[in-house]
């Protein structure tokens, strides 16, 4: 691929013909170009960056330092969160039970017990949860959107979840729940999800 | 056992789920950390650039409408942010003046550690003479292992551009680190 312009005239021609960006690029994406493995210009700009990705190498192994990168991540998380804490998002509060109850839980409470009624099925992960008043004393409709392992039947995955959010409106939670929205917005193919790593 | 995605925690801290946002600071964390020493030399510099991204993260996530990756959405916040902090530190910086703490010496032997050691921190100071956004292309490129596509959606530029960078930053270096041995 021809980078020209890109390089405002700092690219400069070797002997052979090639420009060193070409040399560089080739090196990375053809490994035996016949003209590259032929031509002592480009092996030797190949050697000089040859010497530069020593010492990258160097740099990236001597990171590599486990436990002391989970320390720090620990260190990192903890903070994080304990500002995170002091700015949390509970949402809009929710009645429970009856009007003269006087008692109440925020959107986001609420939303995380119908998650984790969700999530008690096996391989179903919830996402996005939405507890909506349809009048203001309730009752409420929820709204899910899960992921699930592919071994669901769409069908029985929304009756079950549908059921867990249900039991837990009434049992755990307290609230008046009229209906619940499923949507199905992933599924997961546990031996092809397996590792997402970066270095 | 499968864990959820960064979509699904995303759209859930969205919604004020603090839990999901802490599974995503712990996922995404360590290598956020590493582009931050990497691109600041100094790792007290790099978890306070980190925290402050994820914190202003946290504040912005309902408005994450997941057109990039979690990922990628991450690695532009806290590359700005390192952006930032080098170009305000750049006109006094001596070169060599952001000492590295020494590192634990795993290599087999005392003398190749130290080899190891020094041919580091030579390449660390060589850095030095790169301009910030160079610096990040070539990071982001060399040590973190990103595609150019990627890279130009998190240094908000071209794939052209981007290319550019990287190749100056390695001619640059290539000269730096062939005279230094």
């Amino acid at each position: 691929m021809a980078l020209g312009d890109a390089y405002e005239g700092e690219d400069p021609a070797l002997p052979c013909g090639r420009t060193l960006s070409e040399v560089w690029e080739t090196a990375e994406e053809t490994p035996d170009d016949p003209h590259t493995v032929g031509c002592p210009h480009c092996q030797e700009a190949l050697a000089q960056l040859g010497i530069l990705d020593d010492y990258v190498r160097e740099a990236r192994d001597r990171d590599a330092d486990e436990a002391a990168e989970a320390a720090a991540a620990d260190r990192l998380t903890a903070r994080v969160m304990d500002l995170v804490r002091t700015d949390l998002r509970p949402g809009r509060t929710l009645p429970l039970g009856e009007p003269a109850d006087d008692a109440w839980i925020t959107e986001a409470a609420a939303a995380k017990a119908f998650r984790a009624a969700a999530e008690a099925l096996p391989t179903v992960f919830a996402g996005s949860c939405k507890v909506v008043l349809e009048v203001p004393d309730g009752p409420a409709t929820v709204t899910m959107e899960v992921a699930a392992g592919l071994e669901w039947p769409l069908p029985e995955l929304a009756e079950r979840i549908r059921e867990r959010v249900l039991a837990a409106a009434d049992e755990a939670v307290g609230m008046t729940v009229s209906g619940v929205d499923v949507t199905v917005v992933d599924l997961i193919d546990a031996e092809a999800d397996a590792g997402e790593e970066r270095a | 056992m499968p864990e959820p995605g960064d979509a699904l925690l995303a759209v859930r801290a969205g919604e004020g789920d603090e839990g999901a946002f802490e599974v995503l600071v712990r996922r995404h964390g360590p290598p956020l950390l590493r582009l931050a020493t990497r691109l600041l030399g100094s790792r007290t510099d790099a978890e306070d650039a980190v925290q402050d991204a994820f914190v202003n993260a946290w504040r912005r996530i309902p408005e994450f409408r997941g057109d990039a990756s979690f990922s990628t959405w991450m690695y532009r916040i806290v590359t700005n942010r390192c952006l930032n902090i080098l170009r305000a530190r750049r006109p006094t910086q001596d070169l060599g003046s952001v000492p590295e703490p020494p590192a634990p010496e795993h290599a087999s032997s005392p003398v190749r550690a130290a080899e190891s050691q020094a041919a580091v921190r030579a390449l660390s100071d060589a850095m030095q003479g790169l301009t910030p956004e160079q610096r990040a292309c070539w990071v982001l490129r060399e040590l973190q292992g990103l595609p150019y596509e990627e890279i130009a959606e998190i240094v908000g530029s071209t794939h052209q551009a981007v290319r550019g960078r990287v190749f100056r930053a390695r001619r640059y270096l290539t000269e730096a680190m062939s005279s230094w041995r």
